[in-house]
Parts: structure tokens; sequence; C-alpha cells
């Protein structure tokens, strides 16, 4: 399927940020595989280096080493946290004194530390500004002063054909550098699900060291990306492009952070000539289709309608696949027009094909936040919420949830609650934010009986329908004859608590299954 | 209610064998009675072809065994029978193959009776005498033609347990099974369970012996007789099912909600399958607290001639055209129906079907089928909203608005569907803006002249468009070129 969407489409394949200290532990047996390959290309590296002895003199003085520490939090059991792990990369010093890397390395980070490439000073930093989605964070040494002497890099864009390195820091604070050439830029999945930007691809050959999890893609000197993944087999990597980094910086000088706008539609092709006579596109050669418009999004609020043809944005023709032809890129996904080249509070001026005429549209771009979406699509540096109900542990559906079930877990998680989730857009407004989830249950004396339902949506408690787990004390206060009305979508309908004894369970819950609170609701 | 969880369950008929000749017989001095009424059942089998509907499917032969239950017919289990385009029999120290066909077949307890063309089959045959359920760690024999040799086998162990069980032949149901340790392997299928001469059961599935050892089991003799008995009308009515999902009372507090008196008894009714026999007599949220007469205990169990079964058991003896008495607990006062047992469960499209013609509609090369095990297990879909739309079919009564879930299950390429692809595996929602039903509404839209035929999946705001001079201009290239000998059957048809 080629259509990429402006509109969350929910797509199945997921690498999360959560599992990004998988993947560390994949690049870091892909290091141990490419060492006899990085072992072979010597003496064509040995050119490299040769070639970018410039480089290293200005990137010396503009990388520093960043190690964080990161815990991120059990959603099957959401009063825990996972053991810690630590994550290695390379972050780039800007000017002002401060340091870029990607957002994967930085996700539920517990302790960041700052490190100079000889080794010989250390300092902790915090993150300033972070965007999941766009896979990027900005982060500030607790002291200034550790930046000093490191003036910052500038941005350089890339084009195809381009030769830039990548660099890494040997243990010695020697800076290594391996370059090669951009292949190709397209708009194509970031980490997070659901989220796409423009991507550059470099064919390199690289040694990975430490298991990086972000190193800076250099110009002649100056930053020309961040690596997002490797590919060690392929020698391919993947780097978020300087004009992605500076719309999150310039984004990331006003608070509150606003972030990278969409449309709120999503679109499909019009290649099939059948589709084309039927549109009675025939005049023209290009256009896509609108095949869903985001409820309440700003494609919504311009006047778009499902079925319209999108034919230009901002005077640049739109083809039949959904591209347009950028300056720099060529052939590119309008994703990037409306996302990167635009933002949050400006409006994208459109034309459209509808019944035969063309019409002219603004639509007020936005970014569409995760709270918008009735099953979250990422849950990071965020605790998550919970509420035990005399052994009924209930929590707020989201996509960091189901993901508990494992890397096939749209599959093997829990069939009603993955239909939730996947479908979300299509149900109908109720007045719903979340969908609140009797996810286990703590097994008591109050809850004998159910102990084996798991993973049912709670529709109401004491007859009040529930719009969030938020709702659930007040819900409760509405007990009637001392029992707790608990109505359930599935097997069983129906369920019924002691108010009394649901209450009084709590501390021996609590010392019994070593529960810091019984519950989280911030 | 139906189970539709299965263990990694063995069918024992053999499917192909390799034979160990030269092996002595053992059993020559003696011939034991039994002998006199088995019979080695060869299958010649035609599975149904659901990828290429139009085709024939995939041939092959397995075997089993029978015996001789009265004195002209032979029982076995469905799963021998099965798909069968031709069956044969042989009987020990007799050379001859006797042509044989199916009479009755039960797929949901995975029983079948067989008729013998020539009747000198039965010259010299016994019919075995049924017995009733054997105790727990008696000793029972079990007869049969397993893999490791053409003759008779015979093995032996012990009644290891009782339970209700699924039957993996059909899928979705379960029944009173035995449970025994002797061996029993591909082949014994079918095959007599003896204890003091009488027939215990009728080996029919285990376990492969990576998963459990020495568990097999037998059909037991109240299944066998239900089946017996309701095929006496000439034709057989299936297992009759209350359709309905229940929940235990387990909890005081629920008690208390319900209005229940602390007296263990009730079980909850969460659903009730609109499409079901209790549609209309029991509501959601009634609690059962007796099935004809029995006391119903708050898990679910009654007391059934001494033992504690599920209350499934009390309707799973009865036939069509019986009825069931349940005194209901509704508006927190008892209440009584009952129930006319008309029709077993509904839902044909979760069990596994065997001889049939796959329905199906293939235009523009776009094949269209509805939604079955069956279609399932043999196509390898990627769109998981399928399996949710199986799952959830009786649960969700996904079947109101779709009693057929039609999917787009193969395009065959051809220019005027090369943009199409990502539209296989869909469910067709509507076409031509008139929702889709049932295959037969496919069929009639396409039948229908239009300039454009629009498709709208569920879920996928892109239509799908055809455009008809165009379909037709192509469809003798994609009949001639894929060997498509028909290009539509609607109904699933036994063949």
């Amino acid at each position: 399927m080629r259509p990429s969407l402006l509109l969350p489409a929910l797509c199945l394949a997921s690498l999360s940020l959560s599992a990004a200290l998988a993947s560390a532990a994949a690049l870091e047996r892909a290091t141990a595989a490419s060492a006899s390959a990085a072992a072979k290309s010597t003496t064509s590296s040995a050119q490299a280096i040769a070639a970018a002895t410039d480089d290293l003199r200005s990137s010396q003085k503009n990388i520093v080493r960043v190690t964080v520490t990161s815990q991120s939090y059990d959603f099957s059991r959401p009063w825990s946290k996972r053991a810690p792990a630590a994550r290695r990369a390379i972050g780039a010093v800007l000017p002002g004194g401060r340091v870029l890397v990607t957002a994967e390395c930085v996700a539920n980070a517990n302790y960041i530390e700052l490190e100079n490439p000889d080794g010989n000073r250390k300092e902790p930093a915090t993150i300033e500004c972070v965007d999941y989605e766009a896979n990027l964070a900005l982060l500030k040494p607790d002291s200034a002063a550790f930046l000093d002497g490191q003036p910052g890099i500038g941005f350089e864009g890339t084009r195809i054909g381009d030769s830039l390195a990548v660099v890494q820091l040997e243990a010695n604070g020697q800076v290594q550098s391996s370059s090669g050439k951009v292949t190709t830029a397209e708009v194509t999945r970031y980490p997070i699900d659901d989220s796409s930007f423009l991507v550059c691809r470099l064919s390199v050959p690289l040694q990975m060291r430490d298991s990086m999890l972000s190193l800076p893609v250099l110009k002649d000197g100056k930053l020309a990306g961040l690596m997002l993944r490797y590919d060690s087999q392929s020698s391919l990597l993947d780097f978020i492009p300087a004009i992605v980094i500076q719309h999150f910086l310039k984004d990331a000088k006003s608070t509150p952070y606003k972030g990278f706008p969409r449309m709120g539609c999503s679109f499909s092709p019009t290649r099939d000539p059948q589709l084309r006579r039927y549109l009675a596109l025939n005049g023209n050669n290009g256009g896509v289709l609108i095949s869903q418009i985001l409820r309440g999004g700003p494609a919504e609020k311009a006047g778009l309608l499902k079925g319209d043809v999108l034919l230009e944005i901002e005077g640049n023709p739109i083809d039949s696949d959904g591209n347009y032809k950028d300056a720099d890129y060529g052939r590119v996904s309008l994703s990037h027009l409306v996302s990167t080249k635009h933002f949050e509070g400006q409006k994208a001026k459109v034309k459209i094909w509808r019944e035969g005429k063309s019409l002219d549209l603004e639509v007020p771009v936005a970014k569409r936040k995760p709270e918008q979406y009735l099953s979250e699509p990422y849950v990071i540096d965020r605790a998550p919420q919970y509420f035990v109900l005399g052994g009924l542990v209930l929590q707020e559906l989201s996509r960091q949830y189901l993901k508990e079930f494992g890397a096939d877990w749209s599959r093997k998680g829990p069939l009603e609650l993955v239909q939730l989730d996947r479908i979300q857009s299509e149900l109908p407004d109720d007045g719903t934010k979340r969908l609140v989830v009797l996810t286990r249950v703590l097994p008591s004396d109050v809850t004998v009986g159910y102990e084996d339902l798991r993973n049912l949506l709670v529709t109401a408690i004491n007859g009040m329908p529930l719009t969030s787990l938020a709702d659930v004390p007040k819900a409760m206060a509405k007990a009637t004859d001392g029992l707790h009305r608990i109505e359930l979508k599935g097997d069983p309908s129906l369920i019924f608590l002691d108010a009394k004894a649901a209450e009084a369970s709590g501390p021996a819950l609590q010392r019994a299954y070593g529960l810091p609170s019984l519950s989280r609701l911030e | 209610m139906h189970n539709r969880s299965l263990p990694p369950l063995l069918l024992l008929g053999i499917a192909a064998f390799t034979s160990l000749a030269g092996l002595p017989s053992a059993q020559s001095a003696e011939p034991s009675p039994i002998r006199k009424s088995l019979a080695r059942i060869s299958n010649t089998a035609q599975e149904p072809n659901y990828k290429q509907p139009w085709l024939p499917g995939f041939t092959g032969s397995s075997s089993g065994t029978g015996w001789v239950v009265s004195k002209d017919r032979i029982l076995t289990n469905a799963h021998v029978v099965s798909n069968a385009r031709f069956l044969t029999l042989e009987k020990e120290n007799d050379p001859k193959k006797y042509i044989a066909e199916v009479e009755h077949v039960a797929h949901d307890c995975d029983l079948a009776v067989l008729k013998v063309q020539d009747p000198t089959f039965f010259t010299g045959t016994l019919p075995l005498e049924l017995g009733s359920i054997p105790d727990i760690e008696t000793e029972v024999s079990v007869y049969g033609y397993p893999i490791g040799g053409e003759r008779l086998s015979v093995t032996r162990g012990v009644v290891s347990r009782i339970d209700f069980r699924p039957y993996a032949h059909s899928g979705i149901d379960s029944h009173l099974t035995i449970q025994i340790d002797a061996a029993i392997n591909p082949g014994n299928s079918g095959g007599p369970v003896l204890q003091k001469g009488k027939v215990v059961g009728v080996a029919f599935q285990g376990f492969s012996g990576d998963v459990a050892q020495n568990v097999g089991y037998m059909i037991p003799t109240p299944v066998i007789r239900r089946f017996l008995e309701d095929i006496k009308d000439g034709t057989y009515d299936r297992y009759m099912d209350l359709s309905l999902s229940m929940f235990n009372t387990l909890n005081p507090a629920m008690r208390r909600g319900l209005g229940l008196p602390n007296d263990d008894r009730g079980v909850f009714v969460s659903s009730v399958a609109s499409a079901g026999v209790c549609n209309g007599h029991v509501k959601p949220g009634d609690v059962i607290l007796a099935i004809d007469s029995l006391p119903v205990a708050s898990d679910g169990t009654v007391e059934l001639e001494g033992e504690r079964v599920q209350m499934a058991e009390v309707a799973e003896r009865k036939f069509k055209g019986d009825s069931i008495r349940l005194i209901l607990w509704r508006n927190r006062a008892q209440t009584e129906v009952t129930v006319p047992l008309s029709h077993a469960w509904p839902f044909a499209m979760q069990s596994n079907q065997f001889d049939v013609l796959p329905a199906y509609v293939l235009y523009g090369g776009l094949l269209f089928q509805p939604l079955s095990r069956n279609l399932l297990s043999t196509v390898q879909f990627q769109n998981p909203r399928l399996s949710y739309l199986f799952e959830a079919f009786v649960p969700r009564e996904l079947y109101k608005d779709h009693p057929e879930v039609i999917v787009l299950s193969a395009i065959l390429a051809d220019p005027i569907n090369t943009y199409l692809s990502e539209f296989k595996d869909g469910v067709l929602e509507a076409v031509d803006g008139t929702p889709v039903r049932t295959l037969a509404d496919v069929a009639a839209a396409f039948a229908k002249s239009a300039d454009f035929h629009v498709l709208k999946f569920i879920g996928n705001g892109r239509p799908l468009v055809l455009e008809r001079s165009v379909v037709d201009a192509a469809r003798e290239r994609i009949r001639t070129r894929y060997g498509v000998r028909q290009e539509q059957l609607l109904e699933t048809a036994a063949r």
C-alpha cells in the first residue's frame, strides 16, 4: 500500500520507544557481525578519514558522549517500573550550549550524563524539549560551563548524491569518521507508530561502537542530520535530515512546544485509470483522493470532504501517488510539505477537485496531540494511570498497554482491545475521552469468582458511563445498597463488588501485592 | 456453550504411511470373535478447494477403523470418511474389498455410519454390543488398524479420566470424552474400545508425542447412543445448543446485587445469541436456577447421575423437537420458561466444514468468498480485522448485519486490477451503495447494469471502482488465463 497518511492510520508494524533497548541490543549484535566487514573496508575508509580531516577538527569540538539511564513503566503492572537500563549516544553540540540527540535515547530517562570527547569531564543534563514523534530531543547541561570551548555546530541541507560523514568517538576520545553518499530521501516511518517524516538514506560502512542509538551526520563540518537507524547487513543508514531538526528547534524556542502540524485527513492514490474515469479526473494527471477526514481536525474545519481530490498544496501540484516536486529532494510525499514546511497556526492553501470543479481552501494545519487519541499512541515519561478497585485493576486503553503483549501484539493481544485501538477513529463520538479497561484481577476475598477476568472494557460503574479513568472515583461515590455495579462489554456483562469490603481490602491488597499506592490518576 | 479454544489434538486417521512388511501375525491361533466385527476403512478423499474454488481440491488417501454396530451398518469416526470420493472396507482374512457409502455423518460429534453395497460383507460378522461408561482405573482394550502394520492391532490401558472436552474434528464442539492410557495411534480412529466384551467407546483423537504421552481419547457410549438415536428418523439433526453465555455467581456481592439468596445456586446469563433457541425465552441478566428440575450450582454445574457436570450436558442429551425447562430468576422473582429445541448451533461458518463446494463470486479477477473457518485455515490473510470478525461473529452478534462476512480473498492479476492489490483481504461493506449482507448480494449487484461498480470496504475510505465495460472486456481473458470454469457458486453446496 503506497499512501502515506496525514492522519494516523494506526499502522500495525511498530517499533516502540520502549523497545529502544531491545534495538540497542540488536545493534550490539550487529556490531559483532559487521566487525569483519569493517576490517575489509579499512583501506577505503582510510581515504575517507583523510578526506574528512577538516571535518574532524570542528566536529571534535562539537560532539559529546551522552549516557542515559532510563526506566520505563511496566504497563501490565502499572505501579512498577522495569529495571533501569543504559543507552549511549553521541550528541551534537548546538550554539547556545545545548546538545541534540534523538528522542529514542532519552525516552523514560531517569538520569542523563554528558561527557566531553576526551573523557575527562562529565556533567548531568536535563531534557529541555523533546518530540517523540519527530524523534528529537534537546538537552541542557546543568552547568553551562561544561560546553565552554564547544561553540556549537551549524546546519547544512542535504541533497541526493552528497557525501556525508558519520562521526563516532573511540574510547581514547579520537573522532572516528565514516563517509558515504546520500542515496534517497523519502517520507517514511519514525520509531513512534503513526509518525512519518522525511528520512534521508546514506550508504556507509560503519563499525558501530558502543551500540550507539544516535550519531551526528555531518556535511562539510556542519550538521546534516542525526542517525535514525542503521542496518549493518546492507550498510544503509537512515537519518533525520536538517530540515526536520530545524523545524523542531524553531518550535522548541516557544513554550508550549507546538510540533509538526498535520492536515487531519488521509489520502489514497489515483493511479488506477478506472478510478480516474469514475472521478472524472480525465483532464488532469495528478491528485489524490481524500479517503478519510479526522473528526474535529484541520481538514474538517477547512471544509474538506471525503471524496475530494487534492490537486495542489501552496501551488505545488500533487501527483497521483501523493508526491510533489521538492526543490531539494525531488518527488517527496505531500506530508513533508504539510508537516515540515508548515508550523502550527499557519494555513496551508490547497486546491481541490470536487464535483467537476476546482476549489481553493485554506487548511489551518495543527498537530494532533497524543492526548487527542482515544487510545494514546504512546505514553513516554509519564507514569501510567491505574485504579485498583478491591482487586480489580482498571487502566486506560493505550497502544503502550497493548505493546506489553509483545512484538506481535496486534495478533496476540486481546482481540477486542486491539480492534478498538485499530478502529478508534471510526467510533462514533459519544464524549468518551479514554476507554477504561479491567485489565486483570488481583485475587482477594472481595473478588471471589472474578479471578479469571481480564482485558474487558468497562462501560459504566454504578450507572455512570465512564469517559476516562478519572471518572471512576466519582462513579464509586454512587454505590447503592453498599454495592458497586460494574458494567462490562463482553462476558460477563455485569459484576457487583461489595463497596465497604472493597475499600477495606485496600491495605491488605497493598501488602499482599506490594502496591505502593492503590491508584494513580494524575 | 461451545468451546472455541483447542489444544493441539491429533485426529487418528492415517494420511500416509510406509508399510513394514514381513511382521509375523501374532493372533493366528484363536480367532477372537471381535475381529469378525472389525473393518479397515480406506478413504480416497478430496478436499474442498478454497484457493481456486472452481477447481477440484487436493486428493489424498487415508485409512481408519470401523466396526459392525448393527446387522447392516458400520460405525466409525466422521473424520475417517470426511470428503470421501471412494470408500472401501476390508475384513480380516477376507481378500475382498467392499465398496461402502456414508449413510449418516455427524461432524459435531465425529461419528458416522456406513452402508456396504455388497450384502455378503455381513456374512459371518457379529454386531458389537454397546456398554456403559467404564469406571476410572478399569482396563480397556483398543482394536484397530493403526500405523506399524497391516493386520489388526490390540492395545490395552486403563480409563484415566472422564471429562467434557473439545472434539477436534469440527473445531468448535465439546462433548463428554474419556481419556485412556492405551496406545492410540493414527489409524485407530473409529475403532472400538472394549471392556468385558462390550464397546465402551470409539477411539478418535490424541496428542502428538511431543505434547503428552499415553493420552488417547475415546467417544463414550452416551454420545454414540445419542447419534444412533438421532439418525433413527433418517436425518441427523445435530446437537442442540442453548447458545447462551454464562458467568458464575460465586461472589457474595454478585449474589446480593442480583437479589439471590445465599444458597450457592444459579448462573448469570451474560448474553443470549439472537439466532439461538433461547432468544425470546431467556434474557441477558437472567439467572438460571434450574434446568429440567436439576438445580444449577453457582459455578454452572448440575448433578447428573451422581456426577457433577456442566449444565450444557443436559442440553447435550436432548434432540431436536425436545424442549428444556428453565427456572429463571428475573426481576428478583422466579419464573419458569420452556425452551423448544428447534435447531442446533446456528453458525456453520465457525466450524470446519466437509463435503462442500465452497461458495464464491469472481468478478474482474477479484475473488469474493464468505469468511469461514475453512477459508481462514487455507488462505493466509494479512488483515487482522478478519480474525476479529471471525472471533466476534457470535459474541458481538455481527451476523445481524453480516449473515455472511464477504472477503476479497484473492486477486487474479490482470491489467484491469493491477492497482487494486491494497484491497486484498478487505471485507466488503457495500456495492453501489447497497449494503452487502450475503454473497448473493454481491452477485446481484454485479448483475445490475452500471457504468461503474463502486465497492466499499470496511475501514477503508478509498472506494474500489470497476468500470463495467473494462471488466466485461477482460472477462474471457481472465477466464482463459486462469482456467476458471465457472465464475460463481452462490451457496456453499453439499457434494
